[in-house]
C-alpha cells in the first residue's frame, strides 16, 4: 500500500462529495426565493438516500465481477456480489489493502459519483417537484440505471495499460470515458428529459419565466463544483501522476474556454455577457472535458471547452422551441455537453482520434457508447417516473406551486429579512 | 525526507479541518436573525484568532507534554506542560531538520481546539458581548480543552497498543478515535453550563426567530462536512486502511443521521425541513467521530439512524426544561457525542458487547463521558459566572431587542434600507 496514493484518492473523494452541496447552491440561487429550499434539498436529500445505498448494495452492483462464487448476474451487464453488500470484503481489506491504496478509499470515491449523478437529475424539475416523490425516484433509479451503468463504464481491469476485462461499454465497446461523461452527464441529462416530460411545464411556462433570485449563491456553487472537479477528474486516474496532472490541466483549461465561449455567443445574441452565463459556460466546459480529461492535449481540451460553452449556450434555447421545460438546463447543460465531450475524444483523442489519423473506429464506439446510456437511462426514467406520478403523483398541485413550494413542502421559508428589519 | 506521504496527508486534513470554523460560522450564522449574524460569526471568528496565538504560545505545550524530559512540569497524564514545547520549540527544531511530521500534528491539533471552543458559541447566540466570550474563550482552551486534550490525544502507540499516554485514553482504555469526548461531549457540556449563566434570551419560546439564511446554513453544512473528512481520517495520522474506513464511515453516519432526522419531522409535523436535514448531517458526524475507526459502515449507517431521531428529540428538551441552548450545541454535540462515544461499547468492532465481548469497554466509554461531560459542566460554569459577575457576559436587554450587531460591532449584515432589496421572489 502506498500513502501518498491512498491520501491522493481520499482527498479527492471528499473534494467530489463537496460538488453535491454545491451543486444544491448552483441551483438553488437559479430558482425563485419561494422554492430555494426545495431546490437545495433535492440534491441534499440525493446526498442522503444514495449514500445510504451504495454502501448497503450499490457498490456491490457497480463494481461486481464475475469469477468469485459470490457473483450473481450476467458478467459486464447486470450483477452483484453477494460479498460486497454491506461493504464487507472491503472492510476486510482495509485492515491489510493489497492493492496500491485500500478498496474502501476507492469506495468513497465513487460513491460520490453516484450521489451527485442523482442530484443533477433535480435540476430539470425545478419549483414543482414533491421532495418524497423524488426521493422514491432518486432510489429506483440509481438502483435500475446508475449502478447498472456505472458498472459498464467504470468496472474495468487494466492489465499493462489495456482493458482486458469489464463492462461492455468500456470493454466489449472501447468506450474511452475517463471520468462520466456517458455515466454521470449524459446518463443524467438523459433522465433529466425524460423527467421533464413527465411532470410537465411549469405554471406560465415561458422564456425569462424566474430570474435566477440569487446570484452570488450561484457563483459560489459554481466555484465549488469548479473546485471539487478536480477531484472527480483528476482523481479518477486513482494515482497522482502524469495523467491526473493532464485531467487537471484540463480541468482548468476546457471550462475556461467555456466560459469565453458562452458569454461571447451570449455578447452576440443579447448584446450583454451575463454572469449566469459564465457561470453556465463553466459548467458546460467541466461536463465536457469530464470523459475526455486525460486524452486531449490541453489544446485541445480548450478548443473542446469553446466549443462545449457556444453549443451548450444554443441548445438552453430548444427547451422553449420543443416545449419541455428542462427548468436549469440539465439536458442543454449535461446532455449535450456530455455527448459533445465524449465524441471528441474519437476526434482528438492522443493516440485515437480522426484527427490525428486513427480513423472513425474510435468515433464511432464513443458514438455508440453514448446513444446505449442515452437510450437507457431515458426510457428506464420516463418508465419510473410515470409510475410515480401514475400512483404518487410527482408534482404538487397547481396553487401550491404559484405560492411557492418551499412553505408547502418543507414548512420553510429560505430568508427571514422582512420579519427582522436586522 | 522521511514519510512525506503522512505528512502531506496530515498538511491537506489540517487545511480542511481549519476550513471548518468558518463553515460553523455560517452554519450558525445562517440560524440566527439577521440582526444577530456578525455576532454569530464573529464569535467563531474570534475564536479562530484567539486559540491558534495560545495554542502556540502554551496550548500545545499543555496537552503534549509528556514527562521523561526534564522541562516536565506537572503530574503526567493529568496535568502539566512541557516547557521545551512552548512555542512549539522542539517541533520546529525536527521541523529544521527536515521532519515536518511533529509540527504539522501540532497544527492539526491546534485546529481542533479552535473549532471545539467555536462550537460552544452557538449557545449564547443573540446576546453575548464579544469581549466576554473572548475571555472565556482563552480561560476555557487552558483549564479546560488543553488538558482534556492531554487525557484523550496524547498517547504512544507501540505495535499498535498504547504504553503510554493521558489517563483517560492509557489508564481506562477509552476508545475516542476523533473527539468524541474532547471536542464533542467538552462542548456540549460547557454550552449548557454557559446557557444557564448567561440566561434566555428575552421572549424565549419555541419558533421565536425563524433561520434567517436557509441557504446559508447549508453552506455551513456542506463546508463543515467536506472538513469533516481531514478531521476524521486525518486522525488516523496516515492515509491508510483505517483512514479509508474512518472516511467512509463519515460518509454513512451523518447520511444515516440526515434520512432519519427528516423522517422524524416528517411523522411528528408532516414535513421534513431543510434546517433539520442538516442538523442531521452534523448529529451523524459528531456521532461517527469518536466511532469512526471502531466501526463498519453497516454500523455506521445504524448508529446515524439512532443519533438522527435521538438528536431531532433531544432539541426539544431545552424549552421543557427551560435553558436557552440557541443554536442546540447541548442537543446535537452533547447527545450526539454521548450516544456515539457509548456507541463503540456496544457495537465496535473487537470490543462492542452486541459481538459478545462483554459490557467492559461500555463501562470505560461511560467513564470517559462522565469525567469529561463533568469538568466541562463544572469549569465552564465556574468561567462563565466569573466574567459575569465581573465584567458582564451580556449585552442590555434594549440592544439585544434591537440587535447585537450594530451594538456589539456597529454593522449591519445587510443594507435593508435599498429599496430593491427583496428576497420575496
Amino acid at each position: 500500500m502506498d500513502q501518498g496514493n491512498t491520501a491522493f484518492v481520499l482527498i479527492s473523494a471528499a473534494l467530489v462529495l463537496l460538488m453535491t452541496p454545491g451543486l444544491a447552491f448552483f441551483y438553488g440561487g437559479l430558482v425563485k426565493a419561494k422554492s430555494v429550499v426545495s431546490m437545495m434539498m433535492l440534491s441534499f436529500g440525493s446526498l442522503g438516500l444514495i449514500a445510504v445505498l451504495w454502501v448497503l448494495y450499490g457498490y456491490a452492483i457497480a463494481f461486481a465481477n464475475e469469477g468469485p462464487s459470490t457473483f450473481l448476474g450476467i458478467d459486464g451487464w447486470f450483477g452483484i456480489d453477494t460479498s460486497f453488500l454491506g461493504l464487507e470484503a472491503q472492510v476486510a481489506d482495509a485492515a491489510d489493502p493489497a492493492g496500491a491504496f485500500p478498496t474502501m478509499a476507492f469506495v468513497a470515491f465513487q460513491a460520490a459519483f453516484a450521489i451527485i449523478t442523482v442530484a443533477l437529475i433535480s435540476g430539470a424539475i425545478a419549483d414543482r417537484a414533491k421532495f418524497g416523490a423524488w426521493m422514491v425516484f432518486a432510489g429506483i433509479w440509481a438502483t435500475l440505471v446508475y449502478f447498472p451503468v456505472a458498472n459498464w463504464v467504470f468496472n474495468f481491469t487494466l492489465e499493462d495499460g489495456k482493458v482486458v476485462d469489464g463492462g461492455w461499454i468500456v470493454y466489449d465497446l472501447g468506450v474511452i470515458d475517463f471520468a462520466g461523461g456517458t455515466a454521470v452527464h449524459i446518463n443524467a441529462g438523459a433522465a433529466g428529459l425524460a423527467l421533464a416530460i413527465v411532470l410537465g411545464k411549469r405554471f406560465g411556462f415561458s422564456k425569462g419565466i424566474t430570474q435566477p433570485h440569487n446570484v452570488p449563491l450561484t457563483l459560489l456553487g459554481v466555484a465549488l463544483l469548479w473546485f471539487g472537479w478536480f477531484g472527480f477528474n483528476a482523481g479518477s486516474e486513482l494515482a497522482a501522476d502524469g495523467i491526473a496532472s493532464i485531467a487537471f490541466i484540463n480541468t482548468l483549461a476546457a471550462p475556461a474556454a467555456a466560459m469565453l465561449g458562452w458569454i461571447i455567443i451570449e455578447k452576440i445574441k443579447h448584446g450583454k455577457a451575463t454572469s449566469i452565463g459564465a457561470g453556465s459556460g463553466a459548467i458546460a466546459g467541466l461536463v465536457a472535458i469530464t470523459p475526455a480529461c486525460a486524452v486531449l492535449d490541453p489544446i485541445w481540451g480548450m478548443a473542446l471547452g469553446l466549443v462545449a460553452g457556444a453549443l451548450c449556450a444554443l441548445a438552453i434555447d430548444l427547451k422553449f422551441s420543443l416545449g419541455f421545460d428542462d427548468s436549469l438546463d440539465v439536458v442543454g447543460i449535461h446532455l449535450v455537453g456530455g455527448i459533445v465531450g465524449t465524441l471528441w475524444v474519437g476526434l482528438f483523442g492522443n493516440g485515437v482520434g480522426a484527427f490525428f489519423g486513427y480513423g472513425f473506429d474510435q468515433l464511432g464506439a464513443q458514438a455508440l457508447g453514448a446513444v446505449a446510456v442515452l437510450v437507457y437511462s431515458f426510457v428506464i426514467s420516463l418508465v419510473v417516473g410515470l409510475i410515480i406520478e401514475k400512483t404518487m403523483g410527482f408534482r404538487v398541485k397547481a396553487e401550491d406551486e404559484i405560492a411557492g413550494i418551499d412553505t408547502v413542502v418543507h414548512g420553510e421559508e429560505a430568508y427571514a429579512f422582512g420579519s427582522d428589519k436586522g | 525526507m522521511e514519510h512525506q506521504n503522512t505528512t502531506f496527508f496530515l498538511m491537506i486534513c489540517t487545511a480542511m479541518v481549519l476550513f471548518m470554523t468558518p463553515g460553523l460560522a455560517f452554519f450558525y450564522g445562517g440560524l440566527v436573525r439577521a440582526s444577530s449574524v456578525v455576532s454569530m460569526m464573529m464569535m467563531s471568528i474570534g475564536s479562530l484568532a484567539l486559540i491558534t496565538v495560545l495554542w502556540v504560545v502554551f496550548g500545545y505545550a499543555i496537552s503534549f507534554g509528556n514527562a521523561g524530559s526534564g522541562s516536565y512540569l506537572g503530574i503526567d497524564g493529568v496535568f502539566g506542560i512541557d516547557l521545551d514545547k512552548l512555542l512549539l520549540q522542539t517541533e520546529l527544531i525536527g521541523a529544521k531538520n527536515g521532519d515536518g511530521f511533529p509540527l504539522s500534528f501540532a497544527a492539526f491539533q491546534g485546529t481542533f481546539a479552535i473549532i471545539t471552543v467555536a462550537l460552544i458559541s452557538g449557545a449564547i447566540a443573540d446576546r453575548a458581548k464579544f469581549g466576554a466570550w473572548l475571555l472565556f474563550a482563552a480561560i476555557w482552551v487552558t483549564l479546560v480543552y488543553a488538558p482534556i486534550a492531554g487525557w484523550v490525544f496524547n498517547f504512544t502507540l507501540e505495535d499498535g497498543k498504547i504504553v503510554d499516554g493521558g489517563w483517560l485514553v492509557y489508564n481506562v482504555g477509552l476508545i475516542d478515535f476523533a473527539g468524541g469526548t474532547v471536542v464533542e461531549v467538552a462542548s456540549g457540556a460547557s454550552a449548557l453550563a454557559l446557557a444557564l449563566v448567561v440566561g434566555k434570551r428575552f421572549g424565549f419560546t419555541k419558533g421565536m426567530y425563524a433561520p434567517h439564511n436557509v441557504p446559508l446554513v447549508l453552506i455551513g453544512t456542506g463546508i463543515l462536512w467536506f472538513g469533516w473528512f481531514g478531521f476524521n481520517s486525518g486522525s488516523e495520522l496516515a492515509a491508510d486502511g483505517v483512514a479509508s474506513i474512518a472516511f467512509i464511515n463519515t460518509i454513512a453516519a451523518p447520511v444515516g443521521a440526515l434520512l432519519s432526522w427528516a423522517l422524524f419531522e416528517k411523522i411528528r409535523n408532516g414535513k421534513p425541513t431543510s434546517i433539520g436535514a442538516a442538523s442531521g448531517v452534523i448529529a451523524g458526524l459528531v456521532a461517527i467521530t469518536p466511532s469512526c475507526a471502531a466501526l463498519t459502515p453497516f454500523w455506521a449507517l445504524v448508529l446515524g439512524g439512532v443519533v438522527g431521531i435521538a438528536c431531532a428529540a433531544a432539541i426539544e428538551l431545552k424549552y421543557v426544561f427551560g435553558f436557552d441552548d440557541s443554536l442546540d450545541v447541548v442537543g446535537i454535540h452533547g447527545v450526539a457525542g454521548i450516544i456515539g462515544t457509548l456507541f463503540i461499547g456496544l457495537a465496535g468492532t473487537d470490543v462492542g458487547a452486541f459481538f459478545g465481548y462483554g459490557l467492559d469497554q461500555l463501562g470505560k466509554q461511560a467513564i470517559g463521558v462522565l469525567v469529561i461531560g463533568g469538568y466541562a459542566f463544572i469549569m465552564s460554569w465556574l468561567i462563565g459566572s466569573l466574567i459575569q459577575k465581573t465584567i458582564g457576559f451580556r449585552v442590555t436587554s434594549t440592544d439585544e431587542i434591537a440587535g447585537v450587531d450594530l451594538v456589539q460591532h456597529g454593522e449591519l449584515a445587510y443594507d435593508s434600507s435599498d429599496p430593491r432589496w427583496s428576497w420575496k421572489g
